[in-house]
């Protein structure tokens, strides 16, 4: 009983974990989440929104036009809502022993701390200052320098560059080639108007949901939420936000770049054509690709060794699929003095394989072993935090994940093998010493 | 025993000892072997060439592909092998994590996983007795590249050639990866020698965070005593308190924004009462977004993105490292100087100790929630030769009065200013 009445509360078991999850859903329509770690001292909590960079055309909130904001907005605010009237809230969390923090993805903004000590408090101020923006025209400006330096400092990380340029050359239309922080002319534009209303659109408790990690109490968490929570957002309106229509295909087939850097780096990007699903379906797609880069280009792969013993690759190298609710794709990534001849050897092997089919044995081991480093994720609360605010908003209990390798087959590896790599869908980016 | 860790310390053989640490929170076990080496120029690039070429192969194990496929049917056991330095010693770590037998259905596999590591470590893959050629050669070109590396990421760059400018006529400035002019003249046969050398006059400590009982203990002494002769005797860092020169080094590269680096020397030795309170002036001076320096170069000049301070406990020395515009180079400086100065005069509050305490007290309670963190914790003890419980740390550091503070922030002195600048804006 909180507040007079019963929440609807959920327990949720895992047997593979042995872990355990409550959920309940506040009036505000905020979602909680509560993962057990007993035995812990460290306790973190993740407060999020679905709201990333990849969200920059929507029409705000009791308005009727669609409108598009500058480049490296959802960044700016999260920089921003740091800010309070009477300073900035790190001196407040400092005061009692807790590290704050916030991380701005394509997709969503988190707000985050970790303690050992002093949990409640911590949970009440990071509720308080997340809904509690204070923009002036003045703080605004004077963030737009910090900002500019952190973008300079990406610009000279030539790994950052290599993966960006490959999102560039992949992508048409899609938003997620914009970077994520803007650039230094976009946040040049913002504004503590633009920033306002960014954020009553997006920071609806209905919007977001709250995380919570390690030995804490159910009862004494809900309490405290419910006690400092904003009750006053339109709790009816519906986020329209608009994507553009991506084509097939990729823009440029080769993107290049100098910096810096002691070897060339090299990023190859496969689109996925196969998108536009969430939950489980989601899910099992990403895990199957996961896997399947895994037996072409992990390190127990012949392909990678003979590369590797040709002195092509070192112990870089390796494929990664991400993606998200309307795109996808797989990076396979290194460095190399010959990318190209890399890249020749990669479609030639995917060629070769259409023909002959993939292992059974690689996909038997290569499914054990993604088992076995899943599960061991699950000692780390930042972990457990990070995955579950991610695929909460793809509309996953990532309690769960475990439970989809068990359904996935080597037929559907080779099914998802012949779809995703289907020919032209790829760009290779290059980033060369001055 | 009821605290918050607790290390059961065997001694297994001369120079060798088993640390076990029970906890049963994890989803996995894990062993941490560390082989403890002096660091010094002549053998730091075989040290460093070392690691790669055990990774190659063992015995049982042929080759790189062996042993990856090996760990992938030990249910995806993380082996993790490298090389750094902790203050004048160089050390060669071996980690292998595995998922707990009751959560994979195999309830005593760790012994393979055990098996295999003392495998990996004391029976690699040679040839005619030594190791293989071909291996020893990729993996020259393959260290080549990561000391070439070095310069990749321009912040870990800018922090080394400090160190590097700073300690030049010190053994700490030796660069934990080696060197490229070193690679030449090493071999198959000299680096073969130089392992077995290591093997055995190293200090190993033998870190084991998981579950266990009698049984365990006793299998793992089995698996990992081995006799040795003459075990090596590493001494303590030399603290240089005295400046020697004062250092001023500018670098130009082709980048955005600039990196700046600090370096002060301390007279405080990690053993000494006044230890404690450096770290506490460190932290309220660099410590995280509370501390001096963000507060001022950060958030109110706007000049830098990040800005930290750091010491290194086995040399008493303090980094301060911010990115910044070439042109803000002075007016940066200034403010630090100025922050510096104000730790020196005692102007901070008593609130900013507590905070300091805090902060400080959160991240050594973190300690025991990562199995990896345990050992090099524990490693940290042995290092220092220091015996204290977690807890005594933390009472100690709850007694830190405010003139401890001010006496460790006044053996602060400036010894090297480095500057890696932007050719663009000059």
């Amino acid at each position: 009983m909180i507040g007079g009445k019963v929440l609807d509360k959920r327990v949720y078991k895992n047997d593979k974990t042995k872990e355990e999850t409550i959920f309940t859903q506040l009036d505000s329509g905020l979602k909680v989440y509560i993962i057990q770690k007993k035995g812990y001292n460290k306790k973190h909590a993740i407060f999020a929104t679905n709201y990333g960079s990849n969200d920059n055309k929507f029409i705000p909130i009791n308005e009727k036009e669609v409108i598009q904001v500058p480049e490296g907005i959802a960044h700016f605010l999260e920089h921003k809502l740091f800010e309070e009237p009477e300073g900035n809230i790190f001196e407040q969390f400092s005061r009692i022993g807790t590290d704050v923090n916030a991380y701005t993805t394509f997709n969503q903004t988190a707000y985050l701390f970790s303690c050992t000590d002093n949990f409640y408090d911590s949970l009440k101020l990071l509720i308080e200052f997340v809904q509690r923006p204070y923009f002036t025209d003045e703080n605004v400006e004077k963030e737009k320098g910090i900002i500019a330096q952190e973008i300079k400092m990406y610009e000279d990380d030539p790994g950052w560059r290599v993966f960006f340029n490959t999102l560039k050359g992949m992508y048409f239309e899609h938003p997620v080639k914009i970077d994520i922080a803007g650039t230094i002319e976009t946040i040049h534009n913002i504004d503590k108007e633009t920033l306002y209303k960014c954020y009553n659109t997006f920071y609806n408790p209905k919007n977001m949901v709250l995380v919570l990690v390690g030995d804490i109490s159910y009862e004494k968490a809900i309490e405290v939420i419910e006690s400092v929570e904003r009750k006053d957002f339109d709790s009816e309106e519906k986020i329209i936000r608009m994507y553009p229509e991506e084509k097939k295909g990729v823009l440029e087939n080769y993107i290049e770049e100098s910096l810096i850097t002691s070897m060339p780096l090299f990023a190859i990007g496969f689109k996925d054509e196969n998108i536009n699903c969430v939950g489980e379906e989601f899910i099992k797609k990403e895990i199957e690709t996961n896997i399947l880069l895994d037996m072409l280009f992990g390190q127990s792969s012949e392909f990678y060794q003979e590369l590797y013993n040709e002195g092509l690759i070192d112990g870089s190298f390796g494929g990664q699929y991400s993606g998200y609710k309307h795109y996808g794709h797989s990076i396979i990534s290194g460095q190399s003095n010959k990318p190209e001849v890399v890249t020749d050897k990669i479609t030639a092997y995917i060629k070769t394989l259409k023909k002959s089919g993939l292992s059974k044995e690689d996909f038997n081991r290569i499914k054990k072993k993604s088992i076995g480093s899943n599960l061991m994720g699950f000692n780390s609360v930042e972990y457990i935090a990070n995955n579950f605010v991610n695929y909460y908003f793809l509309d996953f209990l990532f309690l769960n994940y475990l439970d989809i390798f068990e359904k996935i087959t080597y037929e559907d590896v080779l099914s998802r093998f012949h779809m995703h790599f289907n020919g032209d869908n790829y760009v290779l980016s290059v980033v060369k010493p001055v | 025993m009821n605290a918050l860790l607790y290390s059961d310390r065997i001694n297994i053989g001369k120079g060798m000892n088993l640390n076990l640490i029970k906890s049963n929170k994890f989803k996995s076990n894990l062993i941490s072997i560390y082989l403890i080496m002096p660091l010094n120029r002549k053998e730091a690039t075989m040290n460093a060439l070392i690691p790669l070429v055990l990774k190659r192969g063992t015995s049982k194990q042929t080759t790189k592909l062996d042993i990856e496929r090996k760990l992938e049917e030990l249910y995806g056991s993380n082996l993790n092998i490298n090389i750094n330095k902790r203050g004048e010693r160089h050390v060669l770590r071996f980690t292998i994590e595995s998922p707990k037998g009751s959560f994979v259905r195999e309830e005593d596999y760790f012994l393979e996983v055990v098996k295999f590591l003392k495998e990996l470590i004391y029976n690699p893959y040679l040839e005619d007795g030594i190791f293989s050629h071909k291996y020893v050669e990729q993996e020259k070109e393959i260290l080549k590249r990561a000391i070439e590396g070095k310069i990749n990421d321009k912040r870990v760059y800018a922090v080394d050639r400090c160190i590097e400018e700073m300690c030049k006529n010190e053994k700490y400035s030796v660069y934990e990866h080696g060197y490229i002019e070193d690679l030449d003249n090493i071999n198959k046969v000299n680096l073969y020698e130089r392992y077995k050398t290591i093997l055995d006059t190293s200090p190993i400590e033998i870190f084991y965070v998981g579950e266990y009982d009698d049984g365990f203990v006793g299998r793992l002494n089995d698996i990992f005593a081995v006799d040795r002769k003459d075990v090596l005797d590493i001494p303590r860092e030399k603290i240089a308190s005295i400046i020697q020169t004062k250092n001023m080094v500018f670098e130009e590269m082709d980048i955005n924004q600039g990196k700046l680096v600090i370096g002060y020397r301390s007279s405080v030795a990690h053993e000494d009462p006044l230890y404690n309170p450096l770290l506490i002036s460190n932290h309220i001076l660099g410590g995280g977004p509370n501390g001096k320096l963000f507060r001022t170069v950060r958030e109110k000049e706007s000049l830098a993105y990040y800005i930290n301070s750091r010491v290194y406990k086995y040399k008493s020395i303090m980094l301060i490292d911010a990115g910044i515009d070439s042109i803000n180079f002075e007016k940066t400086i200034e403010i630090i100087r100025k922050e510096i100065d104000d730790m020196k005069n005692g102007d901070f509050t008593d609130e900013d100790i507590e905070i300091s305490k805090k902060g400080l007290i959160n991240s050594m309670k973190s300690i025991a929630d990562s199995n990896y963190l345990i050992g090099e914790f524990f490693l940290s003890k042995v290092l220092s030769n220091d015996n204290k419980l977690l807890e005594g740390d933390i009472e100690d550091l709850l007694k830190v009065k405010r003139d401890d503070i001010i006496n460790a922030s006044n053996s602060l002195s400036l010894d090297t200013i480095y500057f890696l600048r932007n050719k663009k804006t000059e």
